[in-house]
């Protein structure tokens, strides 16, 4: 009877077992559901619309002197048709930190080593964060990347069990990058120091913040910006697939000017009374 | 006492159980492990068929009319063209099925529901494969890398999956095999059906068996890739930038070099320089 009891209980504790583990399998216990897809949450996070200049920030770029007045530059230029020092006329990676601005919809893709963070624009498609316990490697600078390299670390802070925060520090990067499309400038060394804490929303799950402070030497303080995505609530949502600028870009830069392309496929001048490109290689005589 | 024993019982039952957890994730005893960093097998440049050499060597059995437009290609080139490479010269991504060339490296992600299948190649590009059972939507966007569906099968009867069977349809062109130009149909109803798994007699080894139907080719066209795992803990992921380096640019059809000095240079003797009828030309 006592045997027939151990394989009775033997059964129901592997029963359970099963089912404790069966759960635990996927690993979802352990991490935050971050599945899905987000978009950029409206009226929420760093960027307000409005004013001549388009995009503003809820605060002013703590830019140095020498920084504030690249900026300014750069805004002249745009205000006459130019594109002033934003690179990504040319279709170049926005890098980091504008890469969480969330031009386009994000995926988050959790595994323990990895977490990936997937995008559908242009030439930054994925980044990647390592969670699993390594260093920035040494040779770092030998291979700076418009993203970085980032290190991850998940934490439990609430102290459930269940990992509710990733603490991510990105560094190695390269130029040029500019903060968002008004060109505000991080500086040419490319020092730049990223720190995130991504999180859900305690109130709402289908919210996302990465708060985002960047450390550089164009700047006189570490500034702190807060962003927010909203998920899609569908289990199929729609990719707006991967949209490639190259593929309707109208910029063209040569030399140091840069050009649009009619309609017609002809060079126009983006400017008033921008001089057309040098074409001193040219046979002339051909055209 | 027995009640202090089972709660002993239960303290180290859910000990055991997180750390199998732990072991385990994400459903690795289920499915293969295909995590690293995954280099092509073959040699010179990535093509379609790595059994044969690239461009008229691939033997692809194109139509009339294709291979005429692959001859104009493989011609263009030689005069200092891009052909129908748009990779190179747009800085477009190859998409399906050049994605699969094993530019550079790749990396696999693998999760119940989707697998991701990450490339860097002028440009960071990434499949996601469908694994969660879904039918093709009634609709879908036409993209590069075109919309798959997989399915895990276990082959081996093991109880574990040993392949990935992927239906690929949905794209959009441009699109070509290879930087050699050699064409996809231009209506872009291409087909791409794939099974991917590991070499039975090297476990290293991972092939992926490609086969194409097409409406540029007289019949389905097969081939068989492989790659192999890095042996690098930490394995250097590239970052390819195309625009942030490329000296081609477009402008209309022509396909331009950027000197050194950032000026504009012909890619083939005799190339007509860009038209300027929009600028002022006596400001020049």
């Amino acid at each position: 009877m006592i045997f027939r009891n151990s394989i009775a209980a033997t059964a129901l504790w592997s029963a359970l077992m099963v089912m404790i583990c069966g759960v635990a399998t996927a690993d979802e216990s352990k991490y935050p559901d971050l599945k899905g897809q987000w978009r950029r949450a409206a009226g929420t996070g760093g960027l307000l619309a409005g004013g001549a200049g388009g995009l503003r920030y809820d605060e002013e770029p703590p830019l140095t002197p020498e920084y504030q007045a690249i900026y300014d530059e750069n805004l002249a230029d745009m205000m006459k048709g130019g594109q002033g020092i934003d690179p990504t006329y040319a279709c170049v990676a926005t890098g980091m930190p504008r890469f969480m601005i969330g031009y386009s919809s994000l995926e988050v893709v959790v595994t323990p080593e990895i977490t990936y963070i997937l995008t559908e624009r242009d030439h930054d498609f994925f980044r990647r964060i390592y969670t699993d316990g390594r260093g920035f490697p040494a040779n770092m600078e030998d291979n700076p990347q418009f993203l970085g390299y980032s290190i991850g670390r998940w934490l439990d802070e609430d102290g459930k069990g269940r990992y509710d925060t990733l603490v991510v520090e990105t560094r190695g990067m390269k130029g040029p990058r500019v903060f968002d499309a008004t060109g505000i400038p991080l500086h040419a060394d490319n020092q730049t120091v990223v720190q995130e804490r991504i999180y859900l929303d305690k109130a709402n799950p289908n919210l996302l913040h990465d708060d985002v402070t960047t450390i550089d030497h164009a700047l006189t303080r570490p500034w702190v910006v807060n962003r927010t995505f909203r998920r899609v609530v569908s289990d199929k949502p729609i990719w707006f697939n991967q949209s490639f600028c190259a593929e309707g870009n109208v910029h063209v830069g040569i030399d140091k000017e840069v050009y649009f392309l009619s309609a017609d496929g002809l060079l126009m001048p983006a400017k008033k009374d921008q001089p057309p490109p040098d074409l001193r290689y040219f046979n002339r005589t051909q055209k | 006492m027995p009640y202090r024993r089972s709660i002993g019982a239960l303290v180290l039952a859910a000990t055991l159980c997180f750390s199998l957890a732990g072991a385990r994730a994400f459903d690795d005893d289920k499915y293969p492990d295909l995590s690293g960093q995954w280099l092509r097998t073959d040699t010179g440049t990535p093509r379609y068929d790595p059994s044969k050499p690239a461009g008229r060597g691939q033997q692809a059995p194109l139509t009339p009319e294709y291979q005429a437009i692959l001859e104009a290609s493989l011609a263009d080139q030689a005069n200092g063209g891009q052909g129908n490479w748009q990779s190179g010269a747009r800085c477009l991504p190859p998409g399906m099925p050049a994605t699969m060339n094993g530019y550079n490296s790749m990396e696999i992600v693998v999760l119940p529901e989707i697998t991701y299948v990450m490339v860097e190649h002028d440009l960071p590009i990434h499949r996601r494969i469908y694994t969660d059972g879904r039918n093709w939507p009634n609709e879908v966007e036409p993209t590069f890398q075109g919309y798959s569906i997989g399915r895990w099968l276990d082959t081996a009867g093991s109880g574990h999956y040993d392949v990935l069977e992927v239906e690929t349809r949905g794209f959009k062109g441009p699109r070509s095999y290879d930087n050699s130009g050699l064409p996809l149909h231009a209506d872009n109803q291409t087909v791409i059906k794939e099974r991917i798994y590991f070499d039975k007699s090297d476990p290293k080894l991972l092939h992926d068996e490609i086969t194409l139907t097409d409406h540029a080719l007289t019949r389905p066209w097969s081939a068989l890739k492989s790659y192999r795992r890095s042996a690098d803990k930490y394995p250097i992921w590239r970052e390819e930038n195309c625009p942030g380096v490329t000296l081609l640019t477009k402008i209309g059809t022509e396909v331009y070099f950027k000197g050194a000095d950032g000026k504009l240079l012909p890619t083939r003797k005799d190339q007509p320089p860009p038209d300027l009828r929009y600028f002022n030309q006596t400001r020049q």
